[in-house]
């Protein structure tokens, strides 16, 4: 554990506060993807207009 | 061992009679097992789903239920725990997903009608890889009572058949009214989808289209580039949220693909989902503004024919996506027709419309039915056992 990157601690951390116990390899892939996601996502979290209501 | 040689169903009753419906395995039929094709869910409901229940009552005899991508959440049909649907077409290749086992029975002339799912293409994938027609519903026409959900906000039941208007009888009914229908007359093209399709694919379509009356006009998506991350920001975490108990208690018995999907929904940050709904907000604005003069928009349902199962491109998610992610997103109307052959496998035409304007879409692919006979074109005998020919000996 001790030489665990930090996302993956977090990722696990998050998942086991959720009451969820994913593998290692299952976070990794967690990891790939939100690495592909996220900024796709804050694009277009800044282009979406304030008006635009959920 | 499987009930049929296409792996399209997973319980199969006796079937005499008019009318054979098939069922994809997330929707109840009372007596039959609902699986979703998962190692998870196995139960027997005493009661059909509101949509079955109305297709009873209007005559249908129930006759099995039919194979799926595991939850409805994948886009191939090929679940570790029942084995893949095999495309009637070619058995070596898939029928997409995930309402596959649908696409399979229909084509395979096992049933009359099928109903299937779609969340970001599921009816629709199968359609065009199996040549049949099928129809994604504007949001909310068909009841969701007693169907495992996808992604609440984006789901839709609907039917697969030979013909749209084998479709439109079956929508009208599980709808409970009957579909308003005028033709359309100013038709969007939109060219991107056919620039980034195949080019035998995008030549089929092509044809096709130029056969639809009306006046054509080239058109581009609001949001191309961003709209299959948006749709994903809103299915993945509904989805997360739908299995979050089973996260909990059996995330080993899930695929590793599913698994996986609802990971990501799980552990997007907090702040993604209600960025992906603000921004289906502004989609559809942009959409309104842009293309809400057309009756009808038209591309090809998928950009391939379908793949060899023991060779699936590493990017067919990403490379669908903008196919099927608009009209999931928005909650429009889609009927699939078959429109030609590239290599002896099925190629279809997408017809999308308004929401609320299912009739119109329907009645589109009704006429282009009547001038065309793609969707007449079969892999079997009428036992479904045996292919006869394929469009090289058929044409």
């Amino acid at each position: 554990m001790g030489s665990e990157s930090s996302p993956l601690r977090q990722l696990r951390e998050a998942a086991a506060a959720q009451g969820v116990h994913p593998t290692d390899e299952d976070l990794e892939g967690v990891r790939d993807f939100l690495d592909r996601i996220l900024p796709v996502l804050a694009e277009i979290e800044e282009r979406v207009p304030p008006e635009a209501a959920p | 061992m499987t009930l049929d040689p296409y792996n399209a169903f997973l319980h199969r009753e006796e079937a005499e009679g008019d009318w054979r419906v098939g069922v994809k395995d997330v929707i109840d039929v009372a007596g039959m097992p609902t699986t979703a094709a998962s190692r998870i869910l196995d139960r027997v409901p005493e009661r059909d789903a509101e949509c079955v229940a109305r297709l009873r009552g209007a005559g249908a005899r129930i006759v099995g239920k039919l194979n799926t991508h595991e939850f409805a959440f994948g886009a191939l049909t090929n679940s570790r725990h029942f084995g893949p649907a095999r495309n009637p077409w070619d058995l070596e290749r898939t029928t997409g997903g995930s309402s596959g086992g649908s696409g399979a029975a229909v084509a395979a002339g096992l049933v009359d009608l099928a109903l299937g799912t779609d969340t970001a293409g599921s009816i629709r994938i199968p359609a065009a890889f199996c040549g049949v027609t099928g129809h994604r519903p504007s949001s909310g026409l068909v009841p969701s009572e007693g169907v495992v959900p996808v992604a609440w906000t984006l789901d839709a039941v609907g039917p697969l058949a030979r013909t749209a208007e084998d479709c439109r009888r079956a929508l009208e009914i599980m709808a409970g009214r009957s579909l308003e229908t005028r033709a359309p007359r100013r038709i969007g093209i939109l060219t991107r989808l056919f620039e980034e399709a195949e080019p035998e694919v995008a030549a089929a379509c092509e044809e096709a289209s130029r056969t639809l009356p009306g006046d054509h006009e080239p058109v581009e998506l609001p949001l191309h580039d961003e709209i299959s991350t948006i749709t994903q920001l809103v299915m993945l975490p509904e989805a997360a949220d739908a299995h979050l108990a089973w996260l909990r208690t059996r995330l080993a018995d899930y695929g590793p693909d599913v698994r996986a999907r609802l990971l990501a929904g799980l552990l997007l940050p907090s702040t993604a989902y209600l960025t992906g709904r603000r921004a289906r907000s502004w989609a559809r604005s942009l959409w309104e503004r842009e293309l809400g003069g057309f009756d009808l928009l038209v591309a090809p349902a998928m950009p391939i024919v379908a793949p060899r199962l023991d060779a699936i491109p590493d990017e067919y998610r990403l490379l669908i996506m903008p196919y099927n992610s608009p009209a999931a997103l928005l909650g429009l109307p889609v009927t699939v027709v078959p429109c030609g052959f590239v290599d002896g496998l099925p190629v279809g035409l997408a017809l999308m419309g308004r929401i609320g304007e299912d009739g119109l879409t329907l009645a589109a692919a009704h006429d282009f039915q009547q001038a065309t006979d793609w969707h007449e074109r079969t892999p079997v005998d009428g036992a479904g056992t045996e292919v006869l020919y394929t469009t090289d000996t058929a044409e």
